[in-house]
């Protein structure tokens, strides 16, 4: 399974890739939002999960969301931040977003999310 | 300025002394008027009376003459001898003495025997004199007024007929001609008989024409006013009337001269002469108002003959009168004017320490916390004194709390965003750390030491985490706005809103408040939303006919603690929520409207909000039948009773 990660933090990129690789998962990987929505457009088949952060320069995370509902992206997100507000967390949600991880977090906490979201998803289709 | 406490003071204060001071003049004044008056017209018509008795003394007194003389040693040989030389010599004594204008004796059968004058020794009486022949015919002595006549007057003595005459004068307020001129006489006069053997030898007879004689009238003035005057004028005055006309009298004419040839008003003439009666009151003489009293004078035959008058000039009554006004007045705006006086002391007084506190509030509004509010008064402006000193000092304490919760709460807003900040750069490298020590942790080529140190770093990391989490919760805090609010204002306010939209729908909103809740601590504007929050949700759930209903009440918080609060219901007849959502309810990313459609915030939310108010959410539901939100609040906030439960 595929799953586009979107962190301006390179450190942070490397972690997800690596704890989500370590359980079988294709990791893409995004700098910027602008870069995640070039890969998603430019990705033959729909990419089905989506972990990104909010707080980014250029674009943020609820803009990255915006575009996704507006083309209309049949997309599992998961939106993780490291200062998690109601007001984030109400927005991510009202836009679709699938849950929610608070940075930092442990291999564990991650894993867990992800695949949940994932094996929704799998249910569900 | 007009409507100053000051201006009202000094109107009051004058509209009283104005009062005070008007109707004791004019009840003063009317007094004076009546008593005065009354006072002098009563000691005239006494004046009258004492004039009246030397009047008739003066008549006795030539009578008691008279019997001396006829009582003298020799006269009765002198008068039986007709001796005229010797008779002639004792009348002439007798007339110095007693003051006489004419005397004679008459003998028993009617002759004139002698006479003082020039025609001393004619012994043919052309003309008989009343007062002898009344004698005569009366066989007794007899004394009063007689009038004579100028043929009388001539007989007795040419000079007095002269004497007698008097020339009238136009009256000052009639426009009657002055007409002939007086020609009688009025006189005092006594006639004594002398008996010898039973019969009648003569009789000794003597008088004083009152015409143009001033003696009496001028010593009734002296005697009874004691020559009193006014403005240089004696203010008493005696007449004596012939009729109607001044013969005698010391009222003086506007040139100075006594008034004599004028006449008495028809009002007094009708009253004293015509009707005898005696007549007091204020009257115009010659040319003066005079407070009088006339009386009627009868002659010896009863007829009345003449008059007698005394008066006062009124002016000096109506001047004490006019004084008295005039010091009225005077008293009466000094009052006034003591009125304005005392208004304005007054006013300072009262209006002093308001103006000072009146000041002490500006240095209130303009920052001072320790104006100068003057000494405390005793009484009522005392207490408004100590009061505002009061006040003062609780609004210094207020600002002293409320500065320093600004401080506070700035204090905390910085390190709010500061944490932020922190957090938001520590939680990404923090990510890597605790990434990279888990992973090489799952290596199972690593041996116990390594392994021993990753576990310090993944248990230090941790630390690090709770820290960071620590200072998120707290730069949180600082959001709420809490004040003390009435529950039931901030529901029906919230549910106002909503009203419309709840018609279009077609579902009925009715709010049922509690009684005597109490205030509630909270942050009006988050809790609206939540309130705002649950309303949207029980209408979105509820079908077209439905209702909506909220409830507000006094409750303990149930959760074993029984902590006094209030708690709200939001009831819906909806459809219900499905039982194995019911514990999904509040996670923020649990919604069963399409995606997007959600709107304010979520459940999660406002359950944070009621959370941090140290309240609590509980939901009940009945599948199909309707859904009961019930939003508990404590009446006060529990310290450090603030939670987060996101993980």
């Amino acid at each position: 399974m595929k799953i586009l990660v979107v962190d301006d933090e390179g450190i942070v990129l490397d972690s997800c890739r690596r704890i989500l690789a370590s359980e079988g998962l294709e990791v893409i990987m995004a700098g910027s939002v602008d870069e995640a929505l070039k890969i998603l457009e430019q990705h033959p088949r729909p990419l089905p999960l989506l972990l990104m952060d909010v707080k980014m320069p250029v674009h943020d995370g609820m803009y990255l969301m915006q575009q996704i509902k507006e083309k209309g992206l049949e997309i599992k997100m998961i939106v993780m931040s490291g200062y998690p507000t109601d007001e984030t967390i109400a927005r991510a949600a009202k836009l679709g977003a699938a849950t929610f991880i608070a940075k930092p977090f442990t291999p564990e906490e991650l894993l867990e999310k992800v695949l949940s979201v994932a094996r929704k998803g799998d249910s569900h289709e | 300025m007009l409507y100053s406490v000051r201006s009202k003071l000094i109107a009051s204060l004058l509209g009283v002394a104005l009062l005070v001071g008007s109707v004791s003049l004019f009840t003063g004044v009317h007094l004076l008027k009546t008593h005065v008056i009354d006072e002098a017209t009563n000691r005239v018509r006494l004046d009258l009376n004492t004039a009246l008795e030397m009047y008739q003394a003066r008549i006795k007194n030539m009578r008691t003459a008279l019997s001396i003389t006829t009582l003298g040693s020799g006269f009765m040989d002198a008068l039986a001898n007709r001796n005229q030389s010797d008779l002639v010599y004792r009348l002439g004594r007798m007339a110095h003495h007693a003051e006489l204008d004419f005397a004679g004796i008459v003998t028993g059968d009617g002759q004139v025997l002698c006479r003082i004058g020039p025609h001393a020794m004619m012994s043919a009486a052309a003309v008989d004199n009343p007062i002898w022949k009344l004698a005569l015919e009366r066989k007794a002595p007899v004394d009063g007024t007689v009038v004579l006549t100028r043929e009388m007057l001539v007989a007795e003595d040419p000079e007095l007929a002269e004497r007698a005459r008097i020339p009238l004068r136009a009256r000052a307020e009639s426009t009657q001609a002055a007409g002939d001129d007086e020609i009688s006489g009025l006189a005092l006069a006594a006639g004594i008989p002398v008996f010898k053997d039973n019969a009648v030898l003569g009789v000794l007879y003597g008088g004083k024409l009152l015409n143009r004689d001033d003696t009496l009238v001028d010593t009734v003035r002296d005697t009874v006013f004691l020559g009193e005057t006014y403005k240089g004028h004696n203010i008493g005055t005696a007449t004596i009337f012939l009729n109607d006309l001044r013969i005698a009298t010391n009222v003086l004419t506007p040139d100075g001269k006594r008034a004599i040839g004028t006449r008495v008003s028809t009002e007094v003439g009708n009253t004293v002469l015509t009707k005898g009666q005696p007549w007091t009151g204020r009257a115009f003489v010659v040319s003066d108002w005079y407070i009088a009293a006339y009386t009627p004078l009868e002659d010896i035959f009863g007829r009345r003959v003449g008059m007698l008058y005394v008066g006062v000039v009124e002016e000096k009554y109506s001047n004490i009168q006019s004084q008295a006004l005039t010091v009225f007045i005077l008293i009466t705006a000094a009052g006034m004017l003591l009125a304005v006086g005392f208004g304005f002391l007054l006013a300072n007084l009262i209006m002093g320490p308001v103006h000072r506190l009146i000041k002490a509030s500006r240095q209130v509004s303009e920052g001072s916390l320790h104006p100068d509010i003057g000494p405390i008064q005793k009484g009522e402006f005392g207490r408004l004194q100590k009061t505002f000193a009061e006040m003062v000092e609780a609004m210094g304490r207020r600002r002293a709390a409320s500065e320093s919760k600004i401080i506070q709460s700035e204090k905390q807003a910085s390190v709010g965003r500061l944490a932020a900040g922190v957090a938001h750069e520590i939680n990404n490298p923090l990510t890597g750390v605790l990434t990279y020590t888990h992973m090489l942790l799952r290596r199972k080529d690593i041996d116990a030491e390594m392994r021993n140190d990753l576990e310090t770093i993944a248990a230090a990391t941790e630390r690090v985490r709770k820290i960071v989490k620590g200072l998120l919760d707290f730069s949180r805090q600082t959001k709420l706005d809490p004040e003390p609010t009435d529950v039931n204002r901030l529901i029906g306010g919230t549910v106002a809103l909503l009203e419309n939209q709840a018609l279009v729908k077609g579902v009925a909103i009715k709010f049922i408040e509690g009684e005597k809740l109490p205030l509630v601590i909270l942050d009006r504007s988050q809790m609206q939303s939540v309130l705002m929050n649950l309303i949207i949700n029980a209408l979105d759930a509820t079908q077209p006919g439905g209702s909506i209903k909220i409830y507000s009440a006094s409750g303990l918080s149930g959760n074993g603690a029984s902590q006094k609060g209030v708690e709200i219901t939001v009831a819906d007849t909806g459809s219900g929520i499905h039982p194995e959502d019911m514990d999904k309810l509040f996670d923020p990313f649990f919604t069963t409207k399409a995606v997007g459609q959600g709107t304010g915030l979520g459940l999660s939310v406002s359950q944070g909000i009621v959370q941090r108010h140290g309240g609590h959410i509980r939901v009940q539901s009945e599948l199909g039948k309707g859904t009961r939100f019930f939003v508990w609040l404590p009446i006060e906030k529990q310290a450090g009773s603030y939670e987060d439960t996101r993980g």
